[in-house]
């Protein structure tokens, strides 16, 4: 079974996204912000992670550039999952290493879809 | 039937043999909170106060109008871009170098029929804009057709909402092809350029749309009947060119009548039309050969094969 990293502040996105990840036959974990995230990668590296922006003590961004330098960090697969809908913010989430974009808010099917573009789904 | 419906059970029966006789397609039992819905919305459009006035009006006066547009709300289908991604990867791998290659330099004619609202010619859109990187002289034209309707409206505006647009669409085709416009994105005006939408009777005769290399008529023909099966697949086979293409859904069953099709071997969802026939030059002076009248066992004539 695939692992996907949710990591979000909000336990409530956290707990709607699991939900949606278990149904797709995912084991979904939890981080509250990237330094945490960092943390549960350096232990063992998901086969993806949907990731929050704005969040307190690490933001996405600067987790995505971190991870991308470590050590089997370009393996995960990152999708952005966020409010943030400028076309420029999203460019600078695809240049510094995501590989797609969820624009909150979210459901199911968008993020089954986005699962099947970017192969985590057959 | 519930009682939050307000419709009189009569009038469904009525609606869903509308449906069948004007565009051939049999609405399931379950429609009718589809049909509620759809049509409230479209009473509201069309100014009546509700929508037993509405269904009043058309079976009363047999307003055609209306009927068309009672039928396409009814039949108005839930579509995303790049719908059925199988599909999708035979026309960038297969059909796109064939059809560069046969047309010449002449611009390639692309027909989405039944387009509802347009994310499937949009998609094309941008699998033709990526193409052309690799091979500039590919010149194509896409035309959507579909019965007048919301949906269509909507392709021809070529706006969607959040959700749409993050159903099937990567996220780098988003920020390369659309605009934001408030909550909702719009196609770019050099996308909406290569997509032209007509508003089409789709049982009616074709002919009119003109000749094409490749039209796809997908993930729809299950729900027409037998009979109107026949009909819309003997109309798509007068315009497609010779030796060009008919391209189905990839899970869907194809008919299993040839309509001057053949299948093309290793894609199950893709049909040629039989390449135009060879006409023997006839010397006008020569006598006329004599009736058949006798042809020995074992040396039948073989058709002449292009």
């Amino acid at each position: 079974m695939k692992t996907c990293l949710v990591v979000d502040n909000s336990k409530m996105i956290r707990r709607v996204a699991g939900r949606i990840l278990t149904e797709m036959k995912f084991n979904a974990e939890e981080a509250e912000n990237g330094l945490e995230a960092l943390n549960f990668c350096r232990g063992k590296m998901p086969e993806a992670i949907l990731l929050d922006w704005n969040m307190p003590v690490m933001d996405g961004l600067t987790f995505v550039k971190t991870l991308r330098q470590e050590p089997g960090g370009t393996t995960p697969v990152i999708l952005f999952c966020t409010s943030e809908r400028d076309v420029i913010k999203i460019s600078e989430a695809l240049n510094a290493g995501a590989d797609e974009y969820i624009m909150k808010p979210f459901d199911s099917d968008i993020i089954a879809s986005k699962f099947y573009q970017v192969g985590l789904l057959g | 039937m519930s009682g939050v419906l307000s419709l009189k059970p009569s009038y469904y029966e009525a609606l869903k043999r509308l449906t069948l006789e004007l565009a051939g397609v049999h609405l399931g039992d379950d429609h009718a909170f589809l049909v509620e819905t759809r049509l409230g919305v479209l009473a509201r459009q069309e100014g009546y106060q509700n929508l037993n006035q509405m269904v009043d009006d058309l079976f009363g006066q047999g307003q055609t109008r209306l009927a068309i547009k009672v039928v396409s709300s009814l039949l108005e289908r839930d579509t995303h871009f790049n719908p059925d991604p199988d599909g999708l990867s035979i026309i960038e791998s297969y059909l796109f170098p064939a059809l560069q290659k046969s047309s010449k330099g002449q611009p390639v004619k692309i027909l989405s029929f039944a387009c509802s609202s347009g994310q499937e010619p949009y998609s094309l859109a941008i699998m033709v804009k990526k193409f052309r990187q690799l091979h500039p002289d590919f010149q194509a034209s896409i035309l959507g057709v579909d019965y007048p309707s919301p949906a269509l409206t909507r392709a021809q505006d070529g706006q969607y909402t959040h959700f749409e647009v993050q159903r099937g669409l990567p996220i780098r085709d988003l920020i390369s092809y659309f605009d934001r416009a408030g909550e909702d994105w719009v196609v770019k005006p050099s996308l909406r350029a290569m997509v032209e939408f007509k508003e089409f009777h789709l049982l009616s005769k074709l002919d009119a749309l003109g000749e094409f290399d490749l039209v796809l008529f997908r993930n729809s023909l299950a729900y027409y009947s037998s009979p109107a099966q026949i009909r819309v697949i003997r109309s798509l086979s007068s315009i497609v060119k010779h030796d060009r293409y008919l391209m189905f859904g990839s899970k869907e069953d194809l008919p299993s009548s040839s309509y001057n099709f053949d299948k093309v071997e290793g894609y199950k969802n893709l049909l040629v039309k039989h390449p135009k026939p060879v006409v023997a030059e006839v010397e006008p002076d020569l006598p006329k050969p004599p009736p058949k009248e006798y042809v020995p066992d074992g040396a039948k004539a073989k058709p002449a094969r292009p």
